[in-house]
């Protein structure tokens, strides 16, 4: 969970306990062939959260966490909120209500549905029977999985911070290693991610040197889910909206906190002006449209990180910049900030581009290109990780 | 403290904010108990306590004023700090958000109208309380800095008399 | 090889690619039944009406047809059956075995109530002629499945009515007579020829039956009841308990005396017991072991309590004490539980001390039964022989039942049914029926996946009422409301209940669609798409999804 979002709930007094948090990160570290590089958080403080979604990996003893999703129906259910533990197969139309068939042909119709069944299940795949104009979204395959460490071997060989790729690996965008309690998660985001692209990625020796001994050891459990990539046509009819993946949700990264996002902004549509079409056009399809906008710079902002991946020299002047900014302890700098809030998802798009366009930023890359490049000739590395 | 923490963990007595330092952010209290204090002329002063979920150095988000008070941990303290820029970017986005704040001031103010009363009770000489009231609060509305500092030290000469 | 496949194979870890698998494994209910009735595909039919497409009506129809399938008395087993299938329940440990039986009742009553005909199956084929002596539950069965694959049987039985020990043994409070001859009707209507009051071995010889029939079949049941071996038994006022169960049961006015003595632990003494309280009587039963080791039903020993019959455990017999008009009392000796016997059971010794008298004016003797074999001595070794050698010693023999030891209903049931269809296979020259397999019951089920739902409570009528009027069933058929809530109740464990959550989670699109859906059967698995991710085994909440080997 990303650093905004983590903020954004305890300023609403939603306060992650933590038997919900299996790990504060406070730093990552970035790889790339050319070498590691240690990133801070800006406060130095853990303000970001791994959590898992579910129970925790396959097989996992969990007796006392509480997995993310469960806190949060358990935080809407303490509201009052009746929660029906029941798989939802069609959305229909009964008169005038839109009408769900759960259970195994139960029915029930509301005055409003909002559809949050993201884009992991087929519920909306093929649209929706209750509005035609709704498209699914677009979609990436991306992976995760999870490995069994133990907290000792985490803390020595990953610590407390969260682990991103940089590699040069066909269809890979970037990956990450986040420690979690017992586990640690990998997350491969990319085009098409398959297990060609997984395997390419275990065999790198910028991974494996994360592992213990740089043995990849087995997994508990993996999947290849969805990412949201493109928005639907019109997340919002007659009393239904879309909201989260199955809607217009942020470009790879703080997925959690855009969709919370947009569900406060369709209930404060809903509880300030009503649910007709008409409303969320006028109240809810604005922030759709900064979202999506958002996402537009976004394109730009990971052609640039797809820049660096192809470039070996650039990949150096990145590296040394950055080195150079976490040396300074006391400055949380261009090149750092940038990286930080591009990998962690913190800021919107459109600032991290506006910060890479500083004049500054710009003379700080272009020297640490020149000095970087010339260091490698001579044969030197920066910041190699531990 | 746990592997599952956010924020940031501070030993008994370290401070999270000094009184008179520059402010951009607030603090949302994780775990353990903090303690407000007011650098007077004439010695420390506690002006209230806080745990788990209270909020404090909201202040500075809506002014740019220096601390109002010191924060100290009593024991072990975790606390987690909320960023000016991403608060009011994100209230620009979502102005209800604020409403939690506003909740938490106002419960604010309330407890300080109460302590004010209880001491103006004790203090002030018999006078028609409508009257007094009213000049106070036209004298608070001309002075902005002096609003706050006047209520802080109203509250601390509170927090005296209880700690006496 | 991929890394994924081998997870890093280099470093020598397994596979981590995980491919479903679709397998019907046995539910525990279904393994639990002792008639062999497919408990998981009626309760299926009936939880699964509305992915299936049917009207209740239709639903229940449907259901009963399979249970009617394996057994064609499902209102009377609904009544009587001891239920083993609900024992083994996995529903058991989270909040009550599903009500199977009350369930399969409500179907039976359903159908008689619609007059539901048995049905010939499609394309009998037989045509050989068949006789069956003895017209209780294991002679029906046979003669039903017989009929209904087109061979000519006929039934003869030495009674009035039909039904065996249904009929003359288990009393009308339990079972009442109209609902267990509406099933033996409809076995009647496909044709059977039910040759009543003709005992063979007296008005008719065996002989004449073999030249009569193709082959015959023995279902002469235990009619006969036990001695208990002790003085004083013989004479006046010692009855038998099926003897006198059969009185009451042919609706004799006879005089019952107002202290009743029951010796026996069974069904047969707990009936008995419970019949003699209906005649007014105060009813002491005797058993010699405790309470645990009774093998009559357990609610049925409650019930009778219930009644106000009083029941001595660790007690034997060693007398009967007469006077000038008959019994007046029977001498016990007070028993302990030594060392485990041969069938597991505790074996009772006498504590030492003098017997005491419990006071008598009639004495049941319930001990047991051992076959009739009046008539018939002649089959007696045969059948001996029969049951060593799949029941068939010459292939014209064949037997089934109480006669082959002491069971319950559905046990003869059971065994009228497989002995019909080995007969059928071989008139057929078609491949006999193996064995069922003792496979493993379905174990693996998510319990928590299902909501919280208790079971059905017995609808039992007052004590009063009860004793009052002999005949007043104890207890009633679950409403319709309670029936269908009981069938929601089931976790169709081992077999895909078309929950949809393997199909709606995966990314692949592995799980397609079947048109005509079934229980166990909604979603055929397109391998070729699967990802390995395994997240629809974890997501199946039935165990029908397991984990395949990886294909290469
Ligand atoms: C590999 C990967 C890594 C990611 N990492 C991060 C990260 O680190 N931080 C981050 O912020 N975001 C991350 N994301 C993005 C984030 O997961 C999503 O943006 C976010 O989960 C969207 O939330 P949602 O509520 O819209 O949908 P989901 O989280 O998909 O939730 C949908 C819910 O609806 C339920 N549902 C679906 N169908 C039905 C049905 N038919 N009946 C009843 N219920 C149904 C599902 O069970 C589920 O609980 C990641 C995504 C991927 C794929
Ligand atoms: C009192 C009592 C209570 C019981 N309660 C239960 C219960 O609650 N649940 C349960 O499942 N089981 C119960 N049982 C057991 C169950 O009734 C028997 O297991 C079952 O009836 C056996 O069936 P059968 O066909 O083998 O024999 P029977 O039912 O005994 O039928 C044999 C038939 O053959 C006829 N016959 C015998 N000899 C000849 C002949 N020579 N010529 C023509 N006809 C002949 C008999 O008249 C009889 O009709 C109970 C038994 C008794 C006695």
């Amino acid at each position: 969970m990303s650093e905004s979002l983590v903020q954004l709930l305890a300023s609403e007094g939603i306060n992650l306990p933590t038997e919900v948090v299996e790990r504060g990160i406070e730093a990552y570290m970035l790889h790339m062939d050319v070498g590691s590089v240690r990133i801070r958080t800006p406060s130095e403080e853990k303000r970001i959260a791994g959590v898992f979604r579910g129970n925790g990996p396959r097989g996992s003893e969990r007796s006392l966490r509480v997995g993310f999703d469960r806190y949060l129906l358990e935080l809407a259910a303490s509201s009052r909120v009746r929660v029906i533990r029941s798989l939802v197969t069609r959305v229909g139309w009964h008169e005038d209500r839109p009408e769900i068939e759960h259970g195994g042909g139960r029915r029930a119709s509301y005055d409003l549905v909002a559809l949050a069944a993201g884009v992991n299940s087929q519920l909306l795949q093929n649209g929706c029977e209750a509005a035609p104009a709704y498209t699914f979204p677009g979609t990436l395959t991306s992976f995760i999985s999870e490995f069994h460490l133990g907290q000792a071997a985490i803390q020595a060989s990953l610590g407390d911070a969260m682990h991103i790729f940089l590699l040069d690996l066909p269809r890979l965008e970037f990956a990450a290693l986040i420690p979690k309690g017992d586990y640690v998660t990998l997350c491969v985001l990319g085009h098409d991610v398959d297990e060609t692209v997984v395997d390419a990625l275990l065999a790198a020796p910028e991974v494996r040197r994360c592992f213990p001994g740089g043995k990849v050891p087995q997994m508990a459990c993996h999947c290849f889910p969805r990412l949201n990539v493109r928005p639907p046509a019109q997340p919002y009819a007659d009393r239904l909206v879309w909201i989260g993946d199955c809607g217009v949700a942020r470009l790879y990264k703080d997925g959690i906190g855009s969709a919370y996002r947009m569900a406060k902004a369709a209930a404060r549509t809903v509880a300030f002006h009503g649910v007709s079409a008409k409303d969320f056009e006028a109240h809810y399809l604005p922030t759709c449209r900064t979202m999506n906008w958002d996402n537009t710079l976004a394109r730009l902002v990971f052609m640039s990180t797809t820049l660096i991946q192809k470039l070996r020299p650039l990949r150096r002047g990145v590296l040394r910049m950055t080195s150079t900014e976490q040396a300074n302890r006391e400055k949380f700098d261009h090149m750092s900030s940038v990286l930080w809030d591009v990998f962690t998802g913190s800021a919107p798009y459109r600032d991290v581009l506006v910060r890479s366009c500083h004049p500054g930023f710009i003379a700080s890359l272009t020297w640490n290109l020149v000095a970087g490049n010339a260091g490698a000739l001579a044969g030197k590395r920066y910041g190699d990780g531990p | 403290m746990t592997e599952g923490a956010l924020g940031k963990t501070y030993s008994s007595g370290e401070l999270i904010v000094r009184q008179g330092d520059e402010g951009n952010c607030m603090y949302v209290v994780q775990a353990g108990e903090l303690e407000v204090v007011r650098e007077e002329h004439d010695g420390n002063v506690r002006v209230a306590l806080m745990n788990a979920g209270d909020i404090f150095g909201e202040m500075s988000i809506f002014e740019r004023e220096l601390r109002s008070a010191t924060v100290r941990a009593l024991g072990e303290a975790r606390v987690l700090s909320v960023d000016k820029k991403t608060f009011l970017r994100r209230i620009q986005e979502d102005p209800p958000l604020a409403f939690n704040l506003v909740k938490i001031m106002s419960h604010r103010i309330r407890r300080l109208t109460e302590d004010l009363a209880t001491l103006k009770a004790k203090t002030s000489p018999p006078a028609p309380r409508a009257n007094g009231q009213e000049r106070r609060s036209g004298r608070d509305r001309r002075h902005g800095g002096g609003r706050r500092s006047g209520v802080d030290r109203r509250a601390s000469a509170a927090g005296r008399g209880r700690n006496a | 090889m991929s890394t994924l496949k081998t997870n890093a194979g280099a470093d020598g870890c397994a596979d981590s690619l995980v491919h479903p698998t679709q397998g019907n494994t046995p539910a525990p209910c279904t393994l639990g039944c002792a008639g062999g009735n497919d408990v998981r595909q009626w309760l299926g039919i009936v939880a699964q009406r509305t992915k299936l497409g049917l009207s209740d009506a239709q639903a229940y129809a449907r259901a009963w047809g399979v249970i009617a399938d394996t057994n064609p008395f499902p209102a009377t087993l609904g009544r009587i059956c001891p239920h083993p299938c609900e024992t083994s329940c996995n529903r058991e440990a989270k909040d009550g075995a599903v009500a199977i039986n009350a369930m399969e009742r409500f179907l039976g009553d359903w159908a008689i109530e619609r007059h539901l005909p048995l049905r010939r199956l499609e394309g009998a084929s037989g045509g050989a002629s068949i006789g069956v002596v003895g017209a209780g539950p294991a002679g029906l069965s046979f003669a039903y499945q017989l009929a209904r694959r087109g061979h000519r049987v006929a039934v003869y039985e030495q009674r009035e009515h039909a039904g065996g020990m249904l009929h003359y043994g288990i009393p009308a409070f339990r079972l009442p007579k109209e609902i267990l001859q509406a099933e033996i009707a409809r076995i009647v209507a496909l044709g059977v020829d039910l040759k009543l009051n003709v005992a063979v071995g007296r008005d008719v010889s065996v002989d004449e039956l073999r030249e009569q029939h193709d082959l015959l079949f023995l279902g002469i049941g235990a009619g006969n009841a036990a001695r208990l071996g002790v003085p004083g038994e013989d004479g006046p006022g010692v009855v038998g308990g099926i003897e006198f169960l059969n009185a009451v049961n042919r609706g004799e006015g006879f005089e019952t005396p107002s202290e009743v003595v029951v010796i026996g632990g069974g069904n047969t003494a707990i009936d008995a017991a419970r019949a003699a309280r209906r005649r007014g009587a105060s009813v002491t039963l005797l058993y010699r072991r405790t309470r645990e080791e009774m093998p009559a039903i357990a609610s049925e020993v409650d019930e009778a309590l219930a009644e106000g019959v009083s029941i001595e455990f660790l007690v034997a017999p060693t007398a009967i004490r007469r006077d000038a008009i008959g019994p007046n009392a029977v001498m016990v000796q007070r028993m302990t539980l030594g060392e485990p016997d041969e069938s597991g059971r505790r074996r009772p010794v006498p504590v030492p001390g003098a017997p005491f008298a419990v006071p008598a004016r009639l004495v049941i003797a319930a001990v047991s039964q051992t076959v009739d074999w009046g008539g018939l001595e002649p089959l007696e070794s045969a059948v001996g022989k029969a049951q060593t050698e799949n029941g068939a010693p010459d292939h014209h023999l064949w037997s089934g039942g109480d006669m082959l030891g002491l069971g319950i209903a559905g046990m003869a049931i059971a065994q009228g049914r497989h002995a019909a269809e080995t007969v059928h296979a071989m008139l057929t020259g078609t491949e006999p029926p193996r064995a069922q397999r003792r496979a493993a019951a379905a174990r693996d089920v998510a319990a928590d996946f299902y909501p919280a739902s208790p079971r059905a409570p017995l609808i039992e009528r007052p004590v009063a009422e009860r004793i009052a009027q002999p005949d007043l069933e104890v207890h009633e058929t679950l409403s319709e409301q309670a029936f269908l809530q009981e069938a929601d109740r089931c976790f169709s464990c081992g077999q895909c209940h078309g929950c949809q959550y393997c199909f709606m989670y995966c990314n692949g699109g592995g799980f397609v669609r079947i048109g005509q859906a079934e229980p166990g059967a909604y979603f055929a698995l397109a391998l070729e798409r699967c990802l390995g991710c395994g997240k629809c085994i974890e997501l199946c909440p039935t165990g029908y999804l397991s984990a395949a080997e990886a294909p290469n």
